[in-house]
């Protein structure tokens, strides 16, 4: 199997080395470093797996460190790739973030972990649960930079919380049970330039992160309308009509569960039970590719200016389409131009409702006009005005290059498949017990994308 | 309190520091001392003297500290064996500790240290934990088996360990089930023996382990599973049973191992029905792989390529999911791109040209050249598509982008190709966009489309002369096409303006140039045009075969042979396992042994190393043509050759190779007459006259002693061509090769390998002795060859030979020969007439082939001086008096690696009737294409 496992920081240092069968030609992580770093020429993603001299790369990246490993063999790359992002999420349950601060600061417990997940190359444990009671080493928490603090950030899951999971363990009555649930759909929608949807996706989960002493059962109940499997088969996808089912149905295409869920009352009752085992996994797994109501729409409007050919006006609308009581976070919306807009100057269209602060750039050796609004409140309508000057004289060719918009953003407590966890039970036969629960919901853009 | 400190840049008496601590009494200390030891070896300092203060630490009752000293252990036991020893006793009264966890630790570290005189100690404590009432210490000796296999393989088959890793398949506890099997096959790999064959009893355990295992051991089991050939189709169906709802795992590699059991077991199953199901239940969870990381979703991509080859209508209508994202990393976009084409059908080819457009228009030129390709592509494989994709095109080439004009131009090419006659009307277009080609791929196809169109496009002879100002300084494809346009438009319009045209570029091509391949072609136009103007027409403008889209698929036994590797790594490369796999384990034991010089040169590998890895970045059209090739020339930087002859003297700049020492003057001079009697005009290669876009055939040189043959062209070669023939020089047989450097720098450090060839052919040392080649200068050498029988191509008998060769400056350069059979013919092929006789007789007639070749025969002294030149030797002549035919016997003993073999050899043919007629019998009848190969050189 595995040759060898490093982690390299950002800077292509190796902080944490195992070496398993001692086949692998010394400087292996030097190769590494320096395919990734400059895969042809450089600009481009290396992928993850490749070859170089007999020897087989597979590397993820995750926290601003490689996790990375070799072998010489003809090995399952799903195995490798899964095992080294399965270790990254593991330093996270046991360092409470992975960063290379985390790995250097804990590197004597990162290698009591790995001395266990992996033996000979073979990947033994990989759960953080039944980890812990073969690891002795205290871990150092380490606090996230500033600047990514915020709760919700990026990523896939509930990142909000810097714990480690020997937390439970403690006796000192620092401890504090409690269990967070989150609902995190990443959504994907293209648009063509007439405003229809033209391909979606949510690629949903429910992520659990449990710090229940004494690790109780819990009860996940779903939505009674829950239906599952793709409508059509074999005859005509058409993806614009529905299947016939009822409106409030939520429909997924595909899901898959972690092995500690229990699926007995899921058929009848939607409903999943588990022992959560410590640390961060996804409870479940979903795609959907039905339709759901795009949270956001925008529209490019480019016109001549009557007064000058070398000029144009674009006009960028955008309307935020959920509840009023939502708000989306870190909005940013870029816009591609052709070649020949040379500089331009930008207005905001007056507020129908005031909300956070916004900005705008140009930046003029990318072609590429972002907007950035910090805070978008459900229902509100926003415009940005771009004086453009061109090189050129106007021209159609102008007005089709514009485009398309790409947008980012994080919308807290919204949920695009409307999948919902009914009711969060812990089942302890204590009527005094009552941790903290969290359920939360986030809805992310994987790809968002308005063509022009 | 952080460990980061350790990490604190050293200082003077680091190392003095360390030891002072580690002797200390202070048990935190000590401690703390360790880990600084651990922190200084993991980032590269050699912290090895400090071996026996810290195995003096060993002893403890600190797991923690243990743990820490393990570690250590491991890493530089190796160095340090005697001292290593030291820890043997710790180690064995750990193995029988009360507390589980520490006779696990001891068992393992025990295993991970590689010498001999621990591993001794090994085994009592082995036996021990296998046997153990503590799972976890089960499941830890488990794999310790497959460790010592690994180091002493006898010692694990005398001790009986494998019959208890086998008992172990039936543990309780799924973890030891898991290890066991992953063990098992981990032995059965390294070994290449049948310690893990699943019978029907193990596969019922094995399926009843399934369920209960950890994920890691179902990916196990499912590995092994796919390597079971099931009964029958209810065997098949009730494994497919027991392995689906695998299917719905979150981990993504017990899926795709999922998905690989139940396509093998697929081709078992009878019941159409259940086939349609069950292809169906795979495309949810494959498609849900993509839901993952861009690096899940790449491997998964490279394996959903493979699966729609084989069986497009599982994701037929999952196109969709297919559409590349704005920010899916590049990698992944195209191979989607590539799935995509795959998926399209007349049904969603609408929406799929809308995506193409749409990518078309993106900021990054590598994709967007790729996605014009594919619109190209869909066109030539989707005949009803053609059309609105040639709209398509046209809309791209009005963006006036220079790249995506130029690429469409190439593709429209292609198009014109496979449709002839139906969308010429749009050359006009394209003839407004000449100004903005500056690519020589989109030339050339511009050109080949104005020569093939000359009688439609009125000024088809102004737009040539604009290229032809630039003739001499074109690249040899935009050269060849100008030829071959030039005389097409001569013909089709045979006016005053082509006619001095063709004087010009025929006169340019023949006199001027030192491309072989571009002086040829013209020589053979201007003999057919000034011999025979009918002739003329018809072999140039012959009708050409229709083509296909072929450009990345497979090969169907490489595609099968790939499916079966399903979500391994060779699904990933696309290419066998043999291919980048050394099975070196054993071998090599050392990571210092290992070539560090590849490594020092790594940026000159570097371009070696895209190649190696097809992916996303090379073209996938190099992978098809030589699969096996890149792994056995991964071979080339080992240490251990295999057994040959001394290597022949170094051959510095000499321009023909002398024969080595006892070298056998008779047969270099046979060669040379070959090449004195034939300079009549060649027979005109009609492949490479009505196919411009085909490989020209390659062309003889006049090198010296030896016939060679241009094998590698200087603008493949990056500047280096390589001319050269396999040979038989003194009873051996010889690649003698003639490198030309045409780069700015010399270049030194050639390397050669083979493929696997029919007679298991290889060069005796890999590194060819020669001084380096200086820049615009040439260099000879002749490698001596050997036959290996691990060489053996185990494929049909092919006279092609594949040939790599890499030096410290280019990279790896990969060309095709052929293997003549003179060069593998022994000296003493002659037998007696009567037992040529009685062998003819003896061998069926299944095992008679023949042949009728346009052979004019030379006159019979010279040509059995030839055959004898060549170790065949003529038994008898004689005269058929009825039919005025002439019969000549003649035999040859090929050096076949087994044993050799006698070809038996029945030549017919008559005065006044143009060709002979060949006849051969022997044991190996796949080896009379060679036959039939060799006998033009040698009888006219």
């Amino acid at each position: 199997m595995l040759s060898q496992f490093f982690i390299l920081s950002p800077r292509g240092d190796t902080i944490i080395l195992r070496d398993y069968l001692g086949n692998v030609p010394k400087g292996s992580s030097e190769v590494l470093f320096r395919k990734v770093k400059f895969w042809d020429g450089g600009g481009q993603d290396a992928p993850p797996v490749f070859h170089v001299d007999g020897v087989n790369y597979l590397y993820v990246k995750d926290g601003g460190v490689l996790l990375c490993a070799t072998t010489r063999e003809n090995v399952s790359p799903f195995v490798v790739l899964e095992l080294l992002r399965r270790i990254g999420g593991i330093i996270k349950d046991y360092c409470g973030l992975l960063s290379e601060d985390a790995v250097r600061k804990n590197f004597v417990l990162v290698y009591e972990l790995l001395d266990e997940v992996i033996d000979y190359g073979y990947p033994q444990n990989s759960s953080s649960e039944a980890l812990k009671e073969l690891v002795h080493n205290e871990p150092t928490i380490v606090k996230p930079p500033k600047h990514k603090a915020s709760v919700f950030s990026v990523g896939k899951g509930p990142t909000g919380v810097i714990k480690s999971v020997l937390d439970t363990a403690r006796t000192d009555g620092g401890r504090r049970d409690e269990i967070f649930v989150d609902i995190v759909e990443r959504i994907s929608c293209t648009f063509n330039s007439a405003g229809y949807i033209h391909a979606s996706q949510i690629d949903g989960a429910i992520q659990v992160k449990s710090y229940l002493a004494g690790n109780p059962a819990i009860c996940l109940a779903l939505n009674d309308t829950l239906a599952i499997g793709r409508r059509g088969g074999a005859h005509g996808h058409d993806y614009s009509h529905g299947g016939g089912t009822s409106q409030d149905a939520v429909m997924l295409d595909d899901c898959n569960f972690h092995e500690s869920v229990s699926l007995d009352r899921f058929d009848t009752e939607r409903t999943l039970e588990l022992v959560p085992p410590d640390g961060e996994f996804a409870v479940m797994n979903y795609r959907s590719t039905y339709d759901f109501k795009p949270p956001f729409r925008v529209n490019v409007v480019v016109e001549p200016d009557r007064n000058s050919s070398l000029k144009a006006l674009v006009t960028i609308r955008l309307k935020a389409d959920f509840l009023a009581e939502k708000a989306a976070s870190g909005l940013e919306l870029s816009i591609a131009f052709p070649k020949e807009a040379a500089r331009m100057t930008c207005e905001y269209e007056r507020e129908t409702k005031p909300s956070g602060s916004q900005s705008w750039d140009w930046q003029e050796r990318l072609h590429r006009l972002t907007w950035k609004l910090k805070r978008v409140q459900g229902g509100s309508d926003h415009a940005l005005k771009a004086r453009v000057t061109l090189d050129e004289e106007y021209s159609a060719n102008f007005r089709r290059g514009v485009g398309p918009v790409n947008c980012t953003f994080a919308i807290p407590m919204y949920c695009a498949s409307r999948l919902q966890v009914r009711y969060l039970q812990i089942l302890k036969n204590d009527k005094n017990y009552s941790p903290y629960r969290w359920v939360r919901y986030v809805t992310m853009s994987s790809s968002y994308t308005f063509r022009t | 309190m952080s460990d980061s400190k350790y990490f604190a840049t050293t200082k003077k008496g680091e190392i003095h520091e360390f030891k002072e601590d580690l002797r200390s009494l202070d048990r935190s200390k000590k401690k703390e001392a360790v880990k600084k030891v651990i922190a200084a070896m993991t980032v590269g300092k050699d912290v090895s003297m400090l071996f026996p203060d810290v195995v003096n630490c060993m002893q403890t009752d600190d797991l923690e500290l243990k743990k820490l000293v393990y570690l250590y252990l491991i890493n530089y036991a190796k160095t340090q064996p005697d001292l290593a020893i030291m820890g043997v006793n710790t180690f064995v009264k750990d193995s029988q500790d009360p507390n589980p966890l520490i006779r696990a630790l001891a068992v393992r570290t025990m295993g991970c240290i590689r010498v001999d005189k621990i591993t001794e100690y090994l085994c009592d404590p082995l036996q021990r934990c296998l046997k153990d009432d503590d799972p976890y210490v089960r499941k830890t000796a488990a794999v310790c088996v497959a460790k010592l296999y690994d180091i002493n393989s006898e010692l694990v088959e005398d001790r009986g360990f494998l019959d208890i890793l086998k008992d172990l398949l039936a543990d309780s506890n799924p973890m030891v089930v898991a290890n066991a099997v992953a063990a098992l096959s981990e032995i059965h790999e390294v070994s290449g023996k049948d310690v893990f064959q699943i019978t029907s009893n193990s596969l019922f355990k094995l399926l009843r382990a399934l369920n209960e295992c950890t994920e890691w051991g179902q990916v196990f089991i499912l590995d092994s599973l796919a390597a079971y050939q099931a009964k029958d189709s209810k065997d098949a169906e009730s494994i497919v049973e027991r392995v689906s709802p695998r299917l719905q795992h979150a981990n993504c590699a017990v899926v795709l191992s999922a998905v690989k059991v139940i396509m093998k077991q697929l081709d078992l199953i009878q019941d159409d029905a259940l086939v349609k199901q069950l292809q169906k239940k795979m495309a949810p969870p494959l498609v849900t792989l993509l839901s993952a990381e861009p690096e899940i979703q790449f491997v998964a991509l490279r394996n959903i390529n493979l699966i729609v080859q084989k069986a497009p209508q599982i994701l037929s209508h999952e196109v969709k999911v297919f559409f590349c994202k704005y920010n899916d990393p590049i990698y992944v976009k195209m191979e989607k791109l590539e799935i995509m084409i795959r998926l399209a059908s007349d049904k969603n080819i609408d929406q799929v040209l809308l995506e193409f457009k749409e990518y078309a228009t993106e900021v990054d030129v590598d994709f967007v050249r790729r996605a014009v390709r594919a619109i190209g592509r869909c066109a030539v494989s989707i005949e009803k598509a053609a059309e609105r994709c040639i709209n398509v095109l046209l809309e791209l080439i009005q963006t006036k982008v220079n790249y995506v004009v130029q690429e469409a131009i190439i593709v429209i090419k292609d198009i014109f190709r496979r449709y002839p006659n139906r969308y010429e009307s749009i050359i006009a277009t394209l003839c407004e966009n000449l100004d903005t080609l500056d690519e020589p791929e989109a030339k050339a196809s511009m050109i080949w489309i104005i020569g093939e169109y000359a009688e439609r496009i009125d000024n088809a002879d102004e737009l040539l002369e604009q290229f032809l100002e630039t003739f001499p300084e074109e690249t040899a494809l935009v050269q060849l096409q100008l030829v071959t346009a030039a005389v097409k438009l001569f013909l089709k319009k045979p006016t005053e303006k082509p006619q001095q045209m063709i004087q010009l570029v025929l006169t340019y091509a023949t006199q001027e140039t030192d491309n072989p391949d571009l002086r040829d072609r013209a020589y053979i136009y201007w003999r057919l045009l000034s011999t025979d103007p009918d002739a003329a027409k018809e072999v140039v403008l012959a009708e050409k075969p229709v083509i296909m889209d072929n450009t990345t698929s497979l090969e169907p036994s490489l595609l099968t042979l790939l499916l079966g590797q399903l979500g391994n790594l060779a699904s990933v490369y696309h290419k066998p396992p043999e291919a980048f796999v050394t099975r070196s384990r054993l071998a090599v034991q050392r990571a210092e042994d290992l070539a560090p010089a590849s490594f020092e040169e790594d940026s000159a590998a570097g371009a070696g190393a895209s190649e190696a890895m097809p992916g996303p970045v090379a073209g996938p059209e190099v992978q098809s043509h030589q699969p096996d090739l890149l792994g056995d020339l991964l071979d080339v930087g080992e240490p251990t050759p295999p057994p040959a002859p001394a290597p022949s003297p170094p051959q510095p700049t000499a321009r023909a190779p002398p024969p080595s020492s006892n070298g056998n003057l008779q047969e270099l001079l046979g060669g040379l007459d070959i090449n004195q009697s034939a300079p009549a005009p060649a027979p005109i290669p009609q492949q490479a006259a009505s196919d411009p876009f085909g490989a020209p055939a390659p062309r003889q040189e006049q090198a010296g002693g030896a016939s060679m043959r241009q094998l590698l062209a200087a603008d493949r070669g990056k500047g280096l061509s390589i001319y050269g023939a396999v040979a038989r020089v003194g009873g051996q047989p010889v690649y003698q090769l003639r490198f030309q450097n045409d780069t700015a720098q010399p270049l030194d450090g050639f390397m050669i390998q083979f493929n696997k060839n029919t007679f298991g052919l290889a060069p005796a040392n890999q590194s060819v002795s020669m001084s380096p080649v200086a820049p615009r200068s040439s260099g000879a050498a002749s490698v001596p060859l050997v036959q290996n029988p691990a060489m053996v191509s185990p494929a049909q008998a092919s006279p092609s030979l594949q040939v790599a060769i890499r030096n410290n400056q280019l990279g790896v350069a990969y060309f095709n020969d052929t293997l003549p059979l003179p060069a593998v013919l022994l000296e003493d092929g002659k037998i007696e007439g009567s037992v040529f006789v009685g062998s003819w007789k003896s061998i069926p007639e299944a095992n008679e082939v023949t042949q009728q070749l346009p052979i004019n025969m030379g006159n019979l002294e010279g040509v059995k001086a030839k055959l004898a030149a060549a170790n065949m030797f003529v038994m008898a002549y004689k005269q058929v008096a009825q039919t005025n035919e002439e019969v000549l016997y003649v035999t040859g003993k090929a050096a076949t690696l087994d044993s050799p073999t006698q070809l038996l050899l029945e030549v017919r043919f008559a005065k006044g009737v143009p060709g002979i007629k060949a006849f051969t019998k022997s044991t190996r009848p796949d080896l009379a294409p060679f036959l039939f190969e060799a006998l033009p050189a040698l009888l006219s």
